[in-house]
């Protein structure tokens, strides 16, 4: 009976950022667990005990009247943040900072977001896990030593995944589908956090599941927004400025272009294998060697989401040369067009929003030229829905076009395109939410601040899938470099 | 929006016959006389209704050029219908239909359905095919066939349609697999599938019907 509750105790324990040997000597006077335990112990990098200073700030940043739509002051309470991804970080430290000026309702998101990431305060959680105990004690006799059961305990004591789960869909729908992908946003070292809830990932791996690829995650996301419109407009007729995401991703051709990226990517992924299967000596070795150096090159793509300034590129034309140069010599003319046209109408768009006061003042009419919170909400969702798929029509067609002339192709341009591609999200996110901002001055903070967290979260979503899109590539440019070889060899 | 099932085309045939145009046709409603010459694969989505339920066509456009046959072949698998495309004004791209077929069967699945296509009907003056060679090739081969004119529209809803109407038939048989996607058809959103905690969800089938 203490079986499935005794391993919850001491995860549990190292919450509140006490030092980790505690669990290590409650391990013993609990033999049965301990295998189980131990090796998700061994997984963890817990950060330092900061965090929790930072979440019993937060109340205090949020007492703040709400005055001066400041949204730009990225920097506060970053003290805490190091743990996570440096794009998450930045996205949630904004949207703390945002929310600083403006209510409550996103605070309350994120902390929520924080608990189930492992930063709970100290008094709530244990209040919690007594509870909880409790309730297991009375069920135990359900919850016995069947593995999956056990797990599921351990993760409900934990509250991890159900409450990142609820955050996820009041957010945003596509998030919970997005699995892995999703949890990007907060930084890939999230996973230790599950390990630890959630040892071999046996519960989890139903939500997350990684052997369904990106555009599985995006389709049945995109099929349960289409499913939830009908729904609702069966309910009820009144047209709603609804943006989904994932919808519109699929209507730009995203989700095709990205099938068809996993078919090349596969099949060079296969190619790859059997050349290597059929060399031997020091060929094999070479060519290891050079898939081991493309592979590194595919492994550094980093950016630093905080060098991204608001204030640069009002027209979008920054993007277009960086993106320019990054093609350089790549003949994806056409399809790198298309984005930038993209990119230019949506700089527009912004710009138009930005500076609605004085048209207004120009024609007295009235044409209610300022938009609605909902309206600024929907573009944001429907530009980067767009940006994002012509990204992957580009990744796609780069594929296509590395396959067709195998020409030399550094991965080097790759990641630099793929860096460009990130920031352009992050930079047209932050613009988006700023106007968000100003549009809602007058907006309460629980219908103003999910819109804001939602094109944070598609943006990161956004960010992850041109990142996952661009690893695709690898197998492709692999292929190619082993057939260049195989060319020269010949020769 | 919601879809009863989902399927994959693709359109092949040699490069200037005018694939890219009865795509734009269909999903535009216009012609373009002058287009780009496909790189890869493009795509074009429309809806279409058969038997009163909502079909979802997600048509893969191939690139004619030989140079390109390579890649565009790995496209083919996971595909339900194909449109096999000649210019009933050009003898060679008619001669080519042989290996198009026979690349076609060998990487998609057996069961896929093949509407042959004689496009530029609107081109009589210029005409190097009959169509009754046309009819014949078709025959032979087990295939449906139809001439069709991506300036005009003359045929062009007809030829995807009629395709799709085939498919549907297929699965009404049983003759698909619809739960393998390698047949390049999907179920919609609407089938009560995972959507179960819903209040007024007795008989799926009915409820799909109704909300569209």
């Amino acid at each position: 009976m203490s079986d499935s509750e005794a391993p919850a105790a001491p995860e549990v324990s190292t919450e509140d950022g006490s030092p980790a040997e505690t669990p290590d000597r409650s391990s013993p006077t609990t033999p049965d667990n301990s295998t189980d335990v131990a090796p998700t112990r061994k997984a963890r990098r817990r950060p330092e005990i900061q965090p929790v200073a930072e979440v019993e700030e937060k109340p205090k940043v949020e007492e703040q009247p709400a005055e001066a739509p400041t949204p730009s002051q990225s920097t506060v309470s970053q003290g805490g943040w190091g743990y996570w991804g440096s794009w998450g970080k930045t996205i949630l430290s904004t949207a703390t900072a945002t929310v600083a000026t403006v209510g409550q309702g996103l605070t309350q998101v994120i902390e929520k977001a924080e608990t189930s990431l492992g930063f709970p305060s100290p008094t709530e959680l244990s209040a919690r896990v007594e509870e909880e105990q409790k309730e297991q004690a009375e069920s135990s006799s359900e919850t016995d030593r069947v593995p999956g059961d056990g797990s599921a305990a351990v993760e409900s004591a934990f509250g991890m995944l159900s409450s990142l789960t609820s955050v996820v869909q009041s957010t945003g729908k596509t998030m919970i589908t997005g699995g892995l992908d999703a949890l990007e946003f907060i930084g890939k070292k999230t996973m230790d956090v599950i390990a630890e809830g959630d040892p071999g990932f046996k519960k989890t791996k139903g939500l997350m599941n990684r052997n369904s690829t990106l555009s599985q995650v995006l389709r049945e996301a995109k099929e349960r927004e289409e499913q939830q419109t009908a729904e609702t407009e069966s309910s009820d007729s009144e047209k709603k400025t609804v943006a989904h995401y994932g919808m519109l991703f699929d209507e730009f051709q995203g989700l095709s272009h990205l099938e068809a990226l996993e078919i090349l990517s596969r099949e060079s992924e296969s190619k790859v294998k059997s050349v290597l299967t059929t060399l031997s000596g020091d060929e094999r070795v070479q060519l290891r060697e050079d898939l081991e150096l493309i592979k590194e090159s595919f492994s550094l793509v980093e950016f630093d989401d905080e060098e991204v300034d608001e204030k640069k590129d009002e027209d979008g034309s920054e993007f277009e040369r960086e993106l320019t140069e990054s093609l350089e010599g790549l003949s994806v003319t056409a399809t790198a067009e298309k984005l930038s046209k993209a990119c230019r109408s949506t700089c527009s768009q912004i710009t138009d929003m930005t500076k609605p006061e004085q048209e207004e003042e120009g024609s007295e009419e009235g044409v209610k030229k300022t938009l609605s919170v909902e309206e600024v909400h929907a573009a944001a969702i429907r530009s980067l829905a767009e940006l994002t798929a012509r990204s992957i029509e580009l990744f796609h067609k780069l594929a296509e076009m590395i396959l067709f002339s195998n020409s030399s192709t550094e991965a080097s341009a790759l990641s630099q395109l793929t860096v460009v591609l990130c920031k352009e999200i992050s930079l047209l996110s932050k613009k988006f939410t700023s106007c968000l901002t100003t549009a809602g001055s007058n907006e309460k903070g629980d219908v103003l601040n999910p819109l804001i967290t939602g094109v944070f979260l598609e943006a990161s979503n956004s960010a992850s899938y041109i990142q996952d899109a661009f690893q695709l590539l690898r197998p492709i440019v692999e292929i190619s470099h082993i057939q260049r070889s195989a060319e020269s060899t010949e020769q | 929006m919601a879809y009863a099932y989902l399927f994959k085309y693709i359109i092949i045939g040699d490069t200037g016959v005018g694939k890219s145009c009865l795509l734009l046709q269909f999903t535009d409603k216009r012609f373009q006389p002058v287009h780009d010459l496909t790189i890869g694969v493009e795509f074009g989505a429309r809806m279409i209704t058969i038997d009163g339920k909502q079909i979802k066509l997600q048509i893969w456009d191939t690139a004619g050029q030989e140079s390109f046959r390579s890649i565009t072949r790995s496209y083919y698998r996971g595909a339900a219908g194909a449109l096999l495309v000649y210019d009933i004004t050009r003898r060679d791209t008619f001669n080519h239909l042989t290996t198009w077929l026979e690349d076609a069967r060998q990487h998609s699945n057996s069961n896929m359905v093949i509407m042959l296509i004689g496009n530029k009907s609107d081109l009589e003056s210029r005409r190097e095919v009959k169509k009754e060679e046309g009819e014949a090739f078709a025959r032979e081969h087990g295939l449906i066939f139809m001439e069709t004119s991506a300036k005009t529209a003359s045929n062009v809803e007809e030829a995807f349609i009629n395709t799709a109407k085939e498919i549907y038939e297929k699965i009404q048989e049983g003759v698909f697999d619809i739960n393998n996607e390698a047949n390049g058809i999907k179920i919609g959103p609407q089938h009560p599938t995972t959507n179960s905690t819903l209040s007024g969800n007795q008989g799926g089938q009915q409820a799909g019907g109704g909300c569209c």
